[in-house]
């Protein structure tokens, strides 16, 4: 099940209902707090979907806080299933925030900047971005697919998927590799 | 005995060495005299410097010191209007005539002096100037639309080193003028500033050790403003700085950091400061200053491009510092 959360509606509930801006600290606790809240009320959701539209500003301290924090503390929870987080609507400084902190944590994530096409933020290895880049681009595909799509060895192929799919930006069905946002 | 502290004629971030050296000075005496008769002008850095030194004066003698307004009346106005003296009343005694004025509309005090002390008077900073801020950035600087964003970010940050750091509250004024003898452009100034406990001992608890004999101002302002090491082992913490001076370079703009006895800056290439001195004058906190130059008129027309620009310096030149003190 898919859910899609719109950040600045939590903002409004958590924080203040006339705030448009994701700044400090503390309100990026509230805001993760608020969509933890969600996630538990909805067990059975595995991608959430995290819409910025609505955000006007977004500092360093809220986005470690909303994004990096939560990605952290879902991985190392005890969810039933995994679940899979792409945030949606991000205009470019948002884009360049989320990406910081996330690769001094070591970790990644799928974004749709507004009008543009999917990519990965975050830190992942060169091998990883090409094969989720070419699986965003082609749709759903199995390990053989994608090591001829690329002319990789087929080991290479299967290794960069596993590693997307253990990290969650993709998802493995059976012998697919899912993309996010076809999922 | 009443020490005399003169407020320079023309007070912003230069010439707020001498003010820190008198700041010293005074120390001897029983009560402080902050004298700013003689002022003509100050930058949004002077205005909250003068804050910080009234709060750590009042800690200093158990007393309000004493201060003088602009005997211009011009310049006095023009304070008013900052909201400098709504802010001082708590801190100062003050003494000559202060006008009652109401702030234009269209004015370049994009924010007036400002308290910050919790994370909610930062929400209500970026809340208050950001539209104005938007139409000044875009305007009369000539930035892409997208800088308004950063604006935000920067600003939020620059406060929230008050909120987690400081241990007392601080002073955000945001104006927006034209930098005639440095820079011959528009600019909006941002000035942050605290007399809390400085990045030398924010940082001590962590840093120290590992520093030994060698520990001081200048070496905090480092881990924190080139290294983003912050008190907190956490790697997410530590990096608004790093992300103020990220945006920042974008626009070719500079930060200025003073703690202590040590200040450090990132220097754009419009700029001849140097990147890191040590040994100044110790005064208490720590004092942000962000400046956002207009883009250049072939930027404009170009729609803001500015990759060929060359990276500010940020690692410190040592050649141009000053000897450390010892």
């Amino acid at each position: 099940m898919i859910a899609e959360i719109d950040v600045k509606a939590v903002l409004s509930r958590s924080v203040c209902e006339f705030h448009s801006d994701l700044v400090t600290r503390s309100t990026g606790r509230a805001v993760r707090n608020g969509i933890e809240a969600h996630l538990e009320e909805h067990p059975d959701v595995t991608v959430v979907v995290l819409d910025f539209s609505a955000v006007r500003v977004l500092d360093c301290s809220c986005a470690d806080e909303v994004i990096a924090q939560l990605l952290l503390r879902r991985s190392a929870g005890d969810a039933p299933h995994a679940t899979y987080f792409l945030v949606r609507g991000l205009d470019e400084d948002h884009a360049d925030q989320i990406d910081d902190v996330l690769r001094r944590h070591g970790l990644a994530l799928v974004a749709e900047e507004r009008g543009g096409a999917p990519r990965l933020l975050g830190w992942v290895t060169e091998l990883m971005r090409t094969a989720w880049e070419r699986l965003a681009s082609r749709g759903p595909a199995e390990p053989e697919e994608l090591a001829s799509d690329l002319a990789w060895p087929l080991a290479d192929a299967r290794a960069a998927l596993d590693e997307l799919a253990f990290r969650h930006l993709v998802i493995h069905a059976d012998r697919r590799y899912i993309p996010l946002p076809a999922a | 005995m009443t020490a005399l502290i003169e407020v320079p004629q023309s007070f912003d971030d230069r010439a707020f060495e001498q003010f820190a050296a008198g700041f010293v000075a005074a120390q001897g005496g029983s009560r402080a005299l902050v004298d700013a008769h003689a002022c003509e002008w100050a930058s949004p850095y002077g205005l909250v410097a003068l804050l910080c030194a009234g709060q750590a004066l009042v800690e200093r003698h158990g007393a309000k010191p004493l201060l003088t307004a602009p005997a211009d009346r011009e310049v006095a106005a023009y304070w008013a209007r900052t909201g400098f003296f709504r802010q001082a009343e708590a801190l100062f005694e003050i003494h000559g005539a202060v006008p009652r004025v109401k702030q234009p509309e269209e004015s370049t005090v994009l924010l007036e002096v400002t308290p910050v002390r919790v994370a909610v008077d930062v929400h209500k900073v970026v809340d208050h100037i950001q539209d104005r801020a938007a139409a000044i950035l875009t305007a009369e600087l000539g930035l892409d639309p997208k800088a308004t964003v950063g604006f935000g970010m920067a600003l939020s940050e620059a406060c929230q080193n008050i909120v987690e750091h400081a241990g007392t509250g601080g002073w955000v004024a945001v104006h927006a003028y034209t930098w005639r003898r440095r820079l011959g452009k528009r600019v909006v100034v941002i000035a942050v500033g605290d007399a809390g406990v400085g990045f030398r001992q924010t940082l001590a608890p962590s840093q120290a050790a590992s520093f030994g004999d060698r520990w001081g101002d200048a070496r905090a302002l480092e881990a924190a403003f080139i290294h983003g090491v912050s008190r907190f082992r956490d790697p997410g913490r530590g990096q608004g700085l790093r992300g103020i001076k990220r945006w920042l370079d974008r626009w070719k703009g500079k930060m200025s950091i003073r703690s202590g006895t040590a200040r450090i800056a990132m220097v754009p290439p419009w700029d001849d400061d140097v990147v890191l001195k040590d040994g100044l004058a110790l005064f208490p906190g720590a004092q942000l200053q962000i400046v956002i130059p207009a883009a250049a008129p072939d930027a404009r027309r170009a729609g803001n491009d500015t990759s060929d620009a060359p990276p500010a310096r940020s690692r410190p030149d040592t050649s141009t510092a000053p000897p450390e003190a010892k």
